[in-house]
């Protein structure tokens, strides 16, 4: 959890702003260091928090999360969080065995045509459950959903519509009906440009996302090339929705400048990037 | 152009409000609905994107009569077991079932938010037939849709604004809390208006338009009406006089061909040779006719 990255966006975990789509989307860059950020910010908020963790192992995370300061096994065995990892359960659809089932969550990998309404399922059923079935167990917070992260999907023959389709009911039962939050990944490859011919695309994705989200967090390199010292930018967007505040404007909050760390976790071979917040030059908002 | 708009559409008119990712129009489309309830007027609502709390926010007063909102919002696509209105339900029987109210004599006013949704679902064809049957059908009196035109490919857009009687075309404006509203506004009569406007929403949802803007998302300097004068602050004299204005507008430039030298060429003056030509059968040769026997 950084602590910077929660001041610029004014939440802390005892208090933040419920129904919250969060879109962190990325540019030629890594932005994942964000869902970190997340996880351990909404496990701090003792939420409780479903992962869809569909492009890196169980551990990965863990070891990451163990250096913000957060434990995803304990987590995991107090039912705070509920953890479906892609990669082990796509190896249960692809190699199917007499013995497991697993969950149809990853069915959509037998036919991608058939679109995500399983994955959706797996969620609502994630984030209904309550925690009230054996004596002790504590009642957590408004529930979180985190998807790491969607583009991966469209790599996998989803359409990016059936992409749409699986953010917007799980917007409609997460942050609409409970009250809870989302944050979802999307990675973008190549320039922004118009995607006049290409209906399946991450830019559409992208586009139709920014559409229902009502907060982004765009990550990308520097705009004037390569620097050692700092790594990327991030841009900030309020999509307000409060009829309280000005509406319908994005309020460019911008150009906050992480460097990132590299960290090589044992067993897993990328790196990960860390961010210390060394430099932030900011402008003052809009409004 | 927009307060007229926002008083009132014409009968079978259909509003199109196209926004992107930058700007929402959604709260332009919410001051419609303001404008309309204001009217006395009965606005159903095909909610798609938002949910119905997300939307009644803000809308004046509690006018639970008048405003219906379909919730399409919770199930659009018949994932659960009780869908309250799916996307399969875009048609005209539906729609004017949906919409017909025994109580109200006058006929509502429809409202899609959005149409990209339904987009997304229904072939564009199907869209379009079913949005003229509701313009023609006479069930309901107007319909305002909201448009995400940069969630789909150019040809779609355009044909889908093609129905409409007016297209609004929001950007982001220069300044925080203002935007930019290009208007299109084709009357019965097949006469085109097009006006561009900067505007705010204030937080009763009453539209304020600032200015009619000529130039608009281009940062202008201020323009320089005077230009300054070349022949100013010099160490020699650039300028001309009186008399030698007139002097040099009288000088006859040598290699301009000028009417007196047009004269004394055609008119050859005494001594020299004359040409005296009588006209000759053979120099009367045509190329497409060397006989001279076509009847043309």
């Amino acid at each position: 959890m950084y602590t910077e990255l929660n001041s610029i966006l004014s939440t802390t975990p005892d208090s933040f702003t419920r129904g919250e789509f969060i879109l962190v989307s990325d540019r030629r860059s890594d932005a994942s260091f964000l869902i970190h950020h997340f996880l351990s910010f909404y496990l701090r908020a003792r939420c409780k928090v479903c992962f869809l963790g569909l492009v890196q192992s169980f551990s990965h995370y863990s070891a990451v999360s163990q250096r913000l300061g957060v434990s995803l096994a304990q987590a995991k065995e107090k039912g705070q969080l509920i953890f479906l990892e892609g990669l082990k359960e796509s190896l249960s659809v692809l190699i199917p065995q007499e013995a497991n089932r697993g969950s149809h969550a990853m069915d959509f990998l037998r036919d991608p045509t058939v679109g995500l309404r399983r994955l959706y399922e797996f969620v609502r059923s994630s984030v209904r459950s309550s925690g009230g079935e054996e004596e002790g167990t504590e009642e957590w917070g408004p529930p979180v959903l985190l998807v790491d992260d969607l583009s991966v999907l469209l790599s996998l023959g989803v359409s990016a519509g059936a992409v749409l389709d699986f953010s917007h009911y799980c917007r409609a039962t997460v942050c609409s009906q409970l009250q809870g939050n989302m944050v979802m990944l999307v990675r973008c490859v190549g320039e922004e440009e118009e995607d006049d011919g290409d209906d399946e695309g991450s830019e559409r994705l992208l586009k139709g996302l920014s559409h229902q989200c009502s907060l982004t967090l765009h990550v990308q390199g520097l705009p004037t090339g390569y620097c050692r010292d700092i790594h990327g930018q991030v841009e900030v967007c309020w999509r307000r929705r409060q009829a309280a505040r000005v509406v319908g404007e994005i309020d460019k909050f911008t150009s906050h400048s992480f460097t990132f760390d590299w960290l090589l976790v044992a067993g897993v071979n990328d790196p990960v990037w860390n961010p210390d917040c060394v430099e932030e030059e900011h402008s003052a908002p809009a409004s | 152009m927009l307060p007229e708009l926002l008083q009132g559409i014409d009968a079978a008119g259909f509003l199109i409000i196209q926004d992107s990712a930058s700007y929402s129009g959604r709260h332009l489309l919410k001051s419609f609905i303001n404008a309309a309830l204001s009217r006395e007027e009965s606005v159903h609502v095909l909610g798609f994107e938002v949910s119905e709390e997300e939307l009644r926010d803000g809308l004046k007063g509690s006018p639970t009569q008048r405003f219906h909102f379909h919730n399409a919002f919770t199930d659009p696509l018949g994932w659960t077991d009780h869908p309250a209105f799916t996307v399969s339900g875009f048609n005209l029987e539906e729609l004017t079932h949906l919409v017909k109210q025994p109580s109200h004599p006058k006929p509502a006013t429809l409202v899609i938010d959005s149409l990209s949704w339904i987009l997304r679902h229904v072939s564009p064809s199907a869209v379009c037939k079913t949005l003229q049957q509701l313009k023609k059908g006479g069930a309901v009196r107007a319909i305002i849709g909201l448009l995400h035109a940069d969630m789909h490919q150019r040809g779609t857009v355009g044909s889908v604004c093609h129905m409409a009687t007016s297209v609004i075309t929001v950007a982001p404006g220069l300044k925080g809390d203002e935007a930019v509203a290009k208007i299109t506004k084709r009357s019965k009569s097949g006469k085109v208006m097009q006006d561009e406007e900067v505007f705010s929403i204030k937080e009763d949802l009453t539209v304020i338009v600032q200015s009619k803007a000529s130039n608009v998302g281009s940062k202008q300097p201020d323009p320089e009406e005077q230009e300054t004068d070349p022949t100013a602050n010099l160490t020699f004299n650039l300028r001309l006089s009186d008399t030698e204005r007139e002097a040099k507008e009288k000088l006859a430039l040598p290699f301009v061909f000028s009417k007196e030298k047009k004269t004394a060429l055609l008119h050859s003056g005494p001594g020299s040779g004359r040409i005296l030509y009588e006209p000759d059968a053979n120099d009367d040769y045509d190329q497409e006719d060397p006989d001279d026997d076509l009847d043309v």
